[in-house]
């Protein structure tokens, strides 16, 4: 399983491509903010993508807007990494087309089966 | 005065009673007596007439008796029945006349006895006689002549003695008859004198009692016509006039009434007196004729340095015209009046006075009742300034005022409420208070449904309570409002004051503040994530086995980075939920998913500390925001699993509880002492210092689920025993049959 890591943060994205290939044994590709992880995602197609909230030029959820609106990535699954969780909020984000919305700082030992968790449900 | 008939204390009835009844009562004396006097005279009469009846009868029958004898004589000589029918008429009439004499002789003893002997006599003559006729009538003469000689002899002394009777019949009568004039005489004499003696008498006794009664009755009349002169003039009463009747009833009515009325004067003077205020009374010239003594408390005059004062003299000199001009009008006018001005007190000290004012014509004089109303005055001016200063507030307060009548059309606003709203105060009154929201851009001021309509909306959200509004300015601006409705009783009637405050800057702070939280919130767990990530991954040996040592550290560094983790995250839901800004999302949700949710959030930690969780199963529904309650359930069981001793179970029940759905958490861990149980759920309060050290943990958990539970409208609460272990329970609200989706914040808070 392929998983696009969307986060501007490159030490983030650095644990969570860790956790998620040297813990949860996955494919990881990155992407540093949401122009470009919008590119990556319509050329590489990941099954999942992990989405930050907060990003300069595209935040979170324009990228996640954009993603639904390009035909290649569309119905790729997106779960928000936010460290804004307010109830509120993931309501929104879920009635926007999330998949799913897990927190940071997150769990580097789970967050590979937290993902698949909220694929499967 | 004093009689000894007024000690039978006689009515006045009682007394003309006796006025009339005594003369009576001797007029009826008198006339029997003049009555038997009278009769008297009237049987002496009589008396004397019958006397004359039976002398002449006594004559009479002698004579008769004498002319039988000579009839008896004639006829024995001629034989002539000449002579014997004439015998026989006599003899026929001499019975007769026996009679008659008897019926004049009555009852008397004497007489009748004188009368039986006649009686005799006279059968005893008639009988010798009655012979003869008979010897004549059978001729023989002889004897005849014998009997007749014999006879006549017998006769003769028959008639003698019926002389003799008849003598002695007539006696007493022809006294009786000689005395009866004189006897009439001295009766005639003793009537006269009886006649003028009574009348003498009953004069004397009228004149006795009418002298006595007039005594009794006038002079006590006259002591209370003097009485009554004395009440009018004000001088002490006669002493009361004696005797029990209505006279001396009357004067006691009279003495009472005079000391009631005295009781009621000494009043009026006491009250008058006692006045507080100067009751006095003006003449023609306008000096002071009498005064009470309030005059002296009012305005340090004396009473005595007062009378023969001119009444303008006391008058402050600016106020004299005015008050020359009410004294006038008082005097035109029929009633009372009233007029202020001011007087100046003898230190020379001026007081505002109200005066009530009566020219009374028949005295010639002014009546006057004085108040003094300085510290009226001086009330009526604090309270001028006092709404002066009120007015200055209004005026200068940063919170607009719109007062609005019971239909909601403005009044009035403060100059705060015209800078809102860009109106000045004459533009907007008289119209509705819709034109200044922003619904006035769907709704018409004009139009009596929509202004209801509006005004049920307003009271609904903002009666006693701040409500969150959409205003509009005058240039069309639109903007928000804190407004809230207050209903202000006036003496015309309920009106509202709406409050309103723009808030359009505070609304700019708060997306800050909002933007700001996030921003801290974003820029403190993005260095954290990395931070923990790492660590995590160098403590589970995803970068290879570290060395014992190495490991300790890392460790030490992952558990320590997880704890401020936590800390941020508790602080920032603190802060939330003291602001009342922690979203949440109520919904009916079902109590086994919550349950569910929160084991698999804590599963980790308990196994790792050797606890067994024992979640009892419920189909218990809740009205709830499901993350923040399992945010709580969660922290409760991780308290729990902390506290167990390790192989330990944590159980967790769901029930009913007094229409509320109850969970409890039950450790069997340390249990938590007496005293801490209050301070458990403040911030930062843990069972020993220690413990945030041993256990982790921020000292919030406990407070941030105590927020939540009361902001669902439940309760939280703990029971335990040392040594035993505790249960931490709280009640949530069941499920709403008219669930609709309800999103909290700061919105609504009711004012109280």
């Amino acid at each position: 399983m392929r998983v696009l890591i969307i986060d501007d943060e490159e030490d983030t994205r650095e644990i969570a491509k860790m956790s998620l290939s040297l813990l949860g044994g996955l494919d990881v590709i990155e992407a540093e903010n949401g122009a470009h992880g919008i590119e990556v995602a319509s050329k590489e197609r990941p099954d999942v993508i992990l989405l930050d909230m907060m990003m300069p030029i595209m935040d979170g959820p324009s990228t996640l807007e954009a993603l639904r609106t390009n035909e290649a990535t569309q119905n790729i699954p997106v779960i928000f990494l936010t460290a804004k969780a307010m109830t509120t909020e993931i309501e929104k984000l879920k009635r926007m087309g999330a998949t799913g919305v897990l927190t940071k700082p997150f769990d580097p030992t789970t967050l590979a089966q937290q993902v698949q968790a909220i694929l499967e449900a | 005065m004093l009689d000894a008939n007024f000690r039978f204390n006689l009515k006045i009835v009682h007394k003309g009673a006796i006025l009339v009844l005594v003369p009576l009562l001797f007029e009826l004396v008198f006339l029997a007596v003049l009555t038997e006097l009278l009769h008297r005279a009237e049987v002496e009469v009589q008396r004397q007439v019958r006397s004359k009846a039976i002398i002449s009868q006594a004559n009479t029958l002698s004579k008769l008796f004498y002319d039988a004898g000579v009839a008896m004589g004639g006829y024995s000589i001629t034989k002539s029945p000449l002579f014997s029918d004439r015998y026989d008429k006599i003899v026929r009439q001499i019975p007769q006349d026996l009679a008659e004499l008897k019926k004049l002789v009555g009852d008397n003893p004497k007489q009748q006895t004188i009368l039986e002997n006649l009686q005799k006599i006279t059968v005893t003559g008639l009988k010798i006689l009655g012979e003869a006729k008979a010897a004549i009538d059978d001729n023989r003469v002889d004897v005849a002549q014998f009997r007749a000689r014999h006879m006549y002899k017998e006769i003769r002394s028959l008639a003698d003695k019926l002389q003799d009777e008849l003598r002695g019949l007539t006696e007493d009568e022809r006294r009786i008859e000689a005395e009866s004039p004189e006897k009439q005489n001295r009766s005639r004499t003793i009537l006269k004198l009886f006649l003028v003696a009574g009348v003498v008498f009953n004069i004397l006794i009228a004149f006795v009692l009418l002298w006595f009664f007039t005594r009794s009755i006038k002079n006590r009349l006259d002591v209370m016509t003097d009485n009554s002169f004395r009440l009018a003039r004000g001088q002490a009463l006669n002493p009361p006039v004696g005797g029990g009747d209505e006279i001396s009833h009357l004067d006691g009515v009279f003495h009472s009434m005079a000391d009631a009325l005295m009781e009621a004067a000494r009043k009026e003077r006491a009250v008058i007196d006692n006045a507080v205020d100067v009751i006095c009374s003006i003449d023609m010239d306008g000096k002071f004729v009498a005064c009470n003594p309030a005059c002296y408390e009012n305005w340090q005059y004396s009473q005595e340095e007062l009378l023969g004062k001119r009444f303008i003299e006391i008058i402050a000199p600016q106020d004299i015209s005015e008050t020359i001009k009410s004294v006038r009008a008082v005097r035109a006018e029929k009633g009372n009046m009233q007029f202020d001005n001011r007087v100046r007190r003898k230190d020379g000290t001026e007081i505002s006075v109200s005066w009530s004012a009566y020219w009374s014509e028949k005295e010639r004089a002014m009546f006057c009742v004085a108040h003094d109303i300085t510290e009226r005055k001086l009330a009526e001016e604090a309270i001028r300034a006092s709404e002066q200063r009120i007015r200055t507030i209004i005026n200068h307060m940063i919170v607009g005022l719109v007062i609005v009548n019971q239909d909601g059309f403005i009044e009035s606003m403060n100059p705060a409420a015209e800078g809102i709203f860009g109106y000045k105060a004459e533009e907007i009154v008289g119209r509705h208070l819709l034109a200044l929201f922003g619904d006035s851009k769907f709704f018409s001021e004009h139009n009596e449904n929509d202004t209801m309509a509006f005004m049920e909306t307003l009271f609904n959200q903002a009666l006693n309570r701040i409500g969150e509004f959409d205003c509009i300015k005058k240039n069309g601006e639109d903007f928000p409002v804190e407004l809230s409705l207050s209903e202000l009783k006036t003496h015309e009637g309920e009106r509202y004051m709406a409050n309103v405050l723009d808030v359009s800057e505070r609304r700019e702070v708060e997306r800050l503040k909002k933007e700001f939280v996030s921003t801290v919130s974003h820029e403190l767990r993005t260095p954290l994530t990395s931070i923990r990530g790492s660590l995590t991954l160098l403590s589970v040996g995803a970068m290879g086995k570290l060395p014992d040592q190495a490991q300790k550290v890392v460790g030490i560094a992952e558990r320590n980075t997880i704890r401020l983790i936590g800390l941020i995250n508790d602080i920032l839901d603190i802060e939330k939920l003291e602001a009342g800004k922690l979203d949440m999302v109520f919904d009916n949700s079902p109590m086994m998913d919550i349950l569910e949710r929160s084991e698999q959030s804590v599963q980790t930690f308990a196994a790792n500390n050797g606890v067994k969780l024992e979640i009892m199963p419920s189909d218990a529904v809740v009205y709830a925001d499901g993350d923040r309650i399992v945010q709580v359930i969660v922290n409760l069981l991780s308290n729990a699993i902390k506290f167990s001793p390790r192989d330990g179970t944590v159980t967790v029940v769901t029930e009913n509880a007094a229409g509320f759905v109850q969970v409890r958490v039950i450790d069997r861990g340390r249990g938590i002492p007496e005293k801490f149980k209050k301070l458990l759920f403040q911030r930062f309060q843990q069972v020993e210092a220690s413990d945030a050290k041993k256990k982790g943990g921020t000292g919030l958990g406990l407070a941030i689920c105590k927020g939540i539970i009361e902001q669902h409208g439940g309760q939280i609460g703990v029971e335990s025993e040392e040594g035993k272990g505790s249960t931490f329970w709280f009640r949530i609200p069941p499920a709403r049959t008219d669930s609709t989706l309800v999103v909290t914040g700061a919105k609504d808070q009711i004012v109280s």
